[in-house]
């Protein structure tokens, strides 16, 4: 199989070549997906469809919506595995497609947002107020510092989603996915000194924008 | 008011971590998981059914994450089971068959 625990758990795969043995392995796994082996196809989406989740949750902010694309993500691999040369690992393919495809969707939420109301915000703004009314005083030890974490919680979520899609995904690769810069080099297809560049100005626009909104230095 | 690297009681305080990683922890708390990742298998395998007109995922047996044994052993046991039911229920109704006395017709010979 592709992954690396599937390799470890097979017998014929502990010892010596074990790089080598996972090769082989995932390019016959490959092959099988790109003779459209539903089983095949079915052991894939098992394998990758918690980590296809939480990244596109990170990029679109919203559940369902992320739900949505997890399953779009999927059905996309399903049409275009033929396409998949082998040229990088089966994840980073994987993890290119999702996030070409959240990009889109991003474009396209970003151009339906502007053309209808603007409710996003204030209701972002009030949920951390909200979800702070249900807590009492004898509910927490530090009632203060809970509030001003569900604030700037909300904040975070607000700044990183009013991110342009080419920072957020450098900035969930890396900060939160933890890839490697070579990695998300494969990913975005761009050169790596470039993914350094987006990822430093990524941060620094993150934090400018949480600090003018919480009216302090982010320590 | 108190001084820069000393907390309220006077007591010195580790220097700050570095920016990035304030800011990455910072991140991990906001976008932390709170709740399980969906399954999204049937839902794919419903996707492609429909948008490949049913060339894919069509039999509503592959669409099981394995083999569906147990279906198929339940199935074939229902079928015997109907088959037991209905040959106890119509046996009866079955009777012998009635002796039939047929005499060979008389010959007759047309005179020339």
């Amino acid at each position: 199989m592709a992954d690396r625990r599937d390799v470890a758990a097979h017998p014929v795969y502990l010892g010596g070549g074990v790089a080598e043995a996972e090769d082989q392995s995932e390019r016959k796994f490959i092959e099988r997906l790109a003779r459209r082996d539903e089983r095949a196809f079915n052991e894939l989406v098992e394998l990758y469809e918690a980590r296809v989740f939480r990244l596109v949750l990170r990029m679109l902010g919203r559940r369902d919506e992320a739900e949505d694309m997890a399953q779009e993500v999927f059905v996309q691999i399903f049409k275009a595995v033929g396409t998949f040369r082998g040229d990088s690992k089966l994840s980073t393919w994987i993890y290119r497609v999702s996030v070409n495809l959240c990009k889109n969707r991003m474009k396209y939420l970003a151009r339906r947002h502007s053309e209808g109301e603007d409710e996003l915000e204030p209701v972002a703004e009030r949920a951390a107020l909200d979800e702070a009314k249900g807590v009492t005083f004898g509910d927490v030890a530090q009632p203060d510092r809970m509030v001003e974490g569900y604030q700037i919680e909300r904040v975070v979520q607000l700044c990183i989603a009013e991110l342009e899609p080419d920072f957020r995904e450098v900035l969930i690769l890396r900060d939160l996915e933890d890839l490697s810069y070579e990695e998300i080099s494969e990913i975005t297809g761009l050169p790596e000194g470039t993914v350094k560049s987006r990822l430093h100005r990524a941060r620094s626009m993150l934090r400018a924008n949480v600090e003018r909104k919480m009216g302090e230095k982010i320590r | 008011m108190t001084d820069p690297g000393h907390d309220l009681e006077g007591n010195e305080v580790a220097a700050s971590p570095e920016p990035e990683e304030s800011l990455r922890s910072m991140l991990r708390g906001a976008l932390r998981e709170e709740e399980p990742p969906p399954n999204v298998l049937a839902g794919v395998q419903k996707r492609i059914r429909e948008r490949s007109k049913g060339k894919f995922y069509a039999d509503g047996w592959s669409t099981a994450k394995h083999p569906p044994l147990n279906t198929y052993l339940v199935t074939s046991l229902l079928m015997l089971a109907v088959l037991g039911i209905s040959y106890a229920l119509l046996s009866p109704l079955v009777g012998s068959p009635v002796p039939v006395r047929n005499q060979p017709a008389p010959v007759q010979l047309i005179p020339r």
